[in-house]
């Protein structure tokens, strides 16, 4: 779509008015530059920004939080549907609701924190139980002190001892020292001990158990094991009914939920505006802002200025910056998005979306193939578009899908499959005759298995006209830019080549003079290509051997072309497994349990059918389009055209113009 | 007999061997896909096409190894096909069974790549998705020139 540069001068009292309206309407997308014009100055709006993103951020989170603990219910379609729409008054309301929401945020994030803590809290009690958990026998308290006579000591040594080889162990260590103890734990690797010995033989008694790996436990308290248990374990409880609270008050504020996602596109809308205001030039009085608008929106702004009384406009010719908005029929339309899944086009091509459009259709179908599931893709979709009510985006997914479901019931048709070959297995199960969908369908059908050759060979034309047709483009966008010799040359030439090669091939099955004239096309060509591919080279011999290299280009002609054969192996693809799937389908026989079991493995055989395929059909769809055609012509690499618009997440507003 | 279990061998070649290819490819696809999807699940769509480009391998193996199955009259039915025939269907298998395999396996480590690559940036999807089918037209290849052979073995072409 042509585009249009446009300043708007207007005064500053109004900024606020002509500001809203902008983003309302959609129409201007603003330039972005790093600085002012001379004699004017930038706001600074990015502290308020910091201010709006820290909300969304806020918002954010507590949306989380609140989905992490109150999953929200939706259905399976949700994703499809449209945002429910609002009334522009109604930002006004959720604006002055919005410090009380953000105040909501902070609670829930607060109260989920407090969550964290105790379950944090909970693991710690838990570790501290297990390390108790030896000790439990022990009736003093692990911090136990000597008393006046007897010397106390409590700790783990690193082995198994039973009392005999305990005994034994510190007799060896030492024959003087005068012990008693008890063994209150033992496993493989540890055994925790207490010990008794005279106060006297405190130093003898822990230099023996030193010896032997004698260690205290790392936290000692001062209540006994089973006490200190005891309330560690109603601590927890204690902790556990909390958190249970906390998370009641979370789920109490579920139903704040779509406030909080209305008041996050409050910000969102808020941020973008601020943004906008920090790119404007202004002045003590004055400011203006700089973007840019498709041409047939020009009329629209003035009346939006004209609205705010004292604005001027200055539209001109856009430059080279300017970003890129694509415009097409409804055909073509919901193909755009494959073209700005690989790049948006740059100024330099032309816009490819009608011509892939076609292609993507076409090729799709022929690769999905199949009447029933087309039919099944139509319906889906259209039921999907009018009662879902999707947004614009999804929408136009859809209809891509819709679209290619009619070329796919076509395709169906020519191939002479409807859910495989089911009418005719299920007519051959009822009459016990032994029909094919050929004998079956009125029309003659080309058959993927018997006709592979034939249908290979169409595949590889529709390929040469695919790709002709991107060469073509090249030509026509090398015509445009007055670059002739590569118009003809470069393109023309090969163009006329893959011709001569094809009139050639088809001369072959035909007639011998179509041979000749073939051959013919294709000598002259080659003898162009190696006169004219040189002309970049320097000396004579240069543009020979330049011109003679060029023709080894063919090769990459060739394997561009045999990629289309992709064609046939999928469509063959889908038919085979729609196949396999009736015949095991009629396996059971006729009883009622078989038929059961009949329709069970058609539901579920050919759901896996369309799942595969449709994915394989849709990604090779694009491989053909990216890969083989998009190479002959396509740059790329545009700015999309971005509006100032109202881009909310939760809510689409009335009437304005934002997708 | 043993034409229809030469053709019996083809049959278990095409399906496994470009099985082993496919099953290969798509799990190692998927324990990437699984460990972005860890990060972010909301990629879950785009992770699932990437994983399962590798996939195709196994389906053309398959749909081959049925084609002989129907056309050497393995379900009963039928003459039973000779020994050339049994061996010619044998070697129409091969071309799916090993293409279909080796570029299973290439594709698997290419869709690994495109995986990561998408999962630092979701815009490149299309690239990867384009890079990874690169390596199909190998297995796409093998395909037809198995399928041209099963269909066209003298003696039994429809």
């Amino acid at each position: 779509m042509k585009m249009k540069s446009v300043r708007i001068f207007a005064l500053k009292q109004d900024r606020k008015r002509l500001l809203e309206h902008l983003q309302d309407s959609a129409l201007v997308h603003v330039k972005h530059t790093n600085e002012a014009e001379q004699g004017f100055l930038r706001t600074d709006t990015s502290a308020q920004i910091k201010q709006f993103e820290r909300n969304i951020g806020i918002t954010e989170q507590a949306l989380k939080i609140l989905a992490q603990i109150v999953p929200e219910k939706k259905g399976l379609l949700a994703s499809f549907k449209g945002r429910p729409e609002i009334d522009p008054d109604e930002i006004g309301i959720i604006a002055s609701n919005s410090p009380k929401i953000i105040s909501v945020c902070n609670k829930i994030i607060k109260l989920d924190k407090q969550r964290a803590d105790y379950a944090a809290e909970q693991v710690r009690i838990k570790t501290a139980l297990a390390q108790l958990e030896p000790w439990k026998k022990l009736d003093i308290p692990l911090n136990s002190k000597d008393t006046a006579s007897t010397a106390v000591l409590i700790g783990t040594l690193p082995r198994l001892y039973d009392n005999t080889s305990l005994s034994e162990a510190l007799a060896a260590e030492s024959s003087d020292l005068v012990f008693e103890f008890e063994i209150l734990y033992a496993s493989a690797s540890m055994t925790c001990i207490v010990l008794y010995a005279p106060k006297y033989q405190r130093t003898l008694a822990e230099q023996s158990l030193r010896t032997l790996g004698f260690s205290q436990p790392i936290n000692p308290t001062s209540r006994t094991p089973q006490v200190k248990s005891e309330r560690l374990l109603k601590k927890s409880e204690e902790i556990k009914v909390k958190s249970e609270e906390a998370k009641d008050k979370i789920e109490s504020y579920a139903e704040y939920r779509e406030a909080i996602a209305r008041t996050q596109d409050y910000f969102l809308l808020r941020s973008e505006k601020y943004r906008v205001i920090s790119e404007l030039d202004q002045s003590r009085h004055v400011f203006v802002l700089n973007g840019y608008i498709p041409e047939e929106d020009c009329e629209k702004l003035k009346k939006i200025c004209d609205s705010v009384s004292s604005c001027v406009l200055e539209i001109e010719d856009a430059d080279e910056d300017a970003p890129i908005k694509l415009k097409n029929n409804a055909f073509a339309e919901p193909a755009q998005s494959i073209v700005t899944m690989y790049s948006t086009p740059s100024k330099n091509d032309i816009d490819p979306t009608p011509v892939l459009a076609f292609f993507f259709y076409f090729f799709f179908g022929m690769m999905f193939s199949d009447a029933g599931y087309g039919l099944l893709m139509i319906l889906a979709t259209t039921i999907a578009i009018h009662a879902l009510k999707p947004d614009k985006k999804m929408r136009s997914n859809l209809r891509l899908f819709q679209y290619c479901g009619v070329s796919t019931v076509f395709w169906g048709l020519v191939f002479g499959s409807i859910f495989g070959d089911a009418p005719a297995v299920i007519s051959n199960l009822i009459t016990g005759g032994n029909m094919t969908m050929a004998d079956l369908l009125p029309w003659p059908i080309l058959d993927t298995q018997k006709d592979a050759l034939m249908i290979m060979i169409m595949s590889i034309a529709f390929g040469l006209v695919h790709i002709l047709v991107g060469m073509g483009c090249k030509f026509f966008v090398c015509l445009k830019q007055k670059r002739y010799a590569e118009a003809f040359f470069d393109t023309g030439l090969w163009m006329l080549l893959l011709v001569g090669f094809a009139v050639l091939a088809a001369g072959m099955a035909v007639s011998q003079t179509l041979v000749y004239a073939g051959g013919g096309i294709a000598i002259a060509c080659a003898v162009g290509l190696v006169l004219t591919q040189g002309r970049g080279k320097k000396g004579i011999v240069g543009k020979f051997i330049g011109g003679l290299a060029s023709l080894y280009d063919i090769t990459s002609y060739v394997s561009d072309l045999l990629s289309y054969s992709r064609l046939l192996a999928l469509g063959l693809t889908t038919g085979v497994m729609a196949q396999v799937f009736n015949m095991l389908a009629t396996l059971f026989g006729t009883s009622v349990f078989g038929i059961i079991l009949m329709v069970l493995v058609f539901v579920v055989g050919h759901a896996i059918t369309i799942g595969l395929n449709a994915l394989g059909s849709y990604v090779h769809t694009m491989r053909l389009q990216y890969v083989e055609m998009f190479s002959k012509f396509y740059e790329g690499g545009g700015k999309p055209f971005e509006p100032f618009a109202l881009h909310s997440k939760s809510f689409k507003v009335k009437n304005s113009n934002e997708d | 007999m043993t034409g229809i279990i030469l053709a019996i061998l083809g049959i278990a070649t095409a399906t496994v061997l470009a099985g082993i290819g496919s099953a290969k490819g798509v799990g190692s696809a998927a324990q990437s896909a699984m460990g972005v999807l860890s990060e972010d699940s909301s990629m879950f769509g785009k992770m699932l096409v990437l994983t399962l480009l590798p996939g195709t391998q196994g389906l053309y193996g398959f749909i081959v190894g049925f084609l002989i199955l129907i056309n050497a009259g393995v379900l009963g039915g039928g003459a039973l096909p000779t020994v050339g025939q049994g061996l010619a269907y044998l070697c129409g298998a091969l071309a799916i069974g090993f293409g279909g395999m080796f570029s299973g396996f290439a594709q698997g480590k290419a869709a690994v790549s495109g995986i990561l690559m998408c999962a630092k940036d979701e815009k490149n999807f299309s690239k990867a998705m384009v890079s990874i089918t690169l390596v199909e037209i190998y297995a796409l290849l093998a395909f037809i020139v198995s399928l041209l052979i099963v269909i066209s073995v003298p003696g039994f072409a429809g």
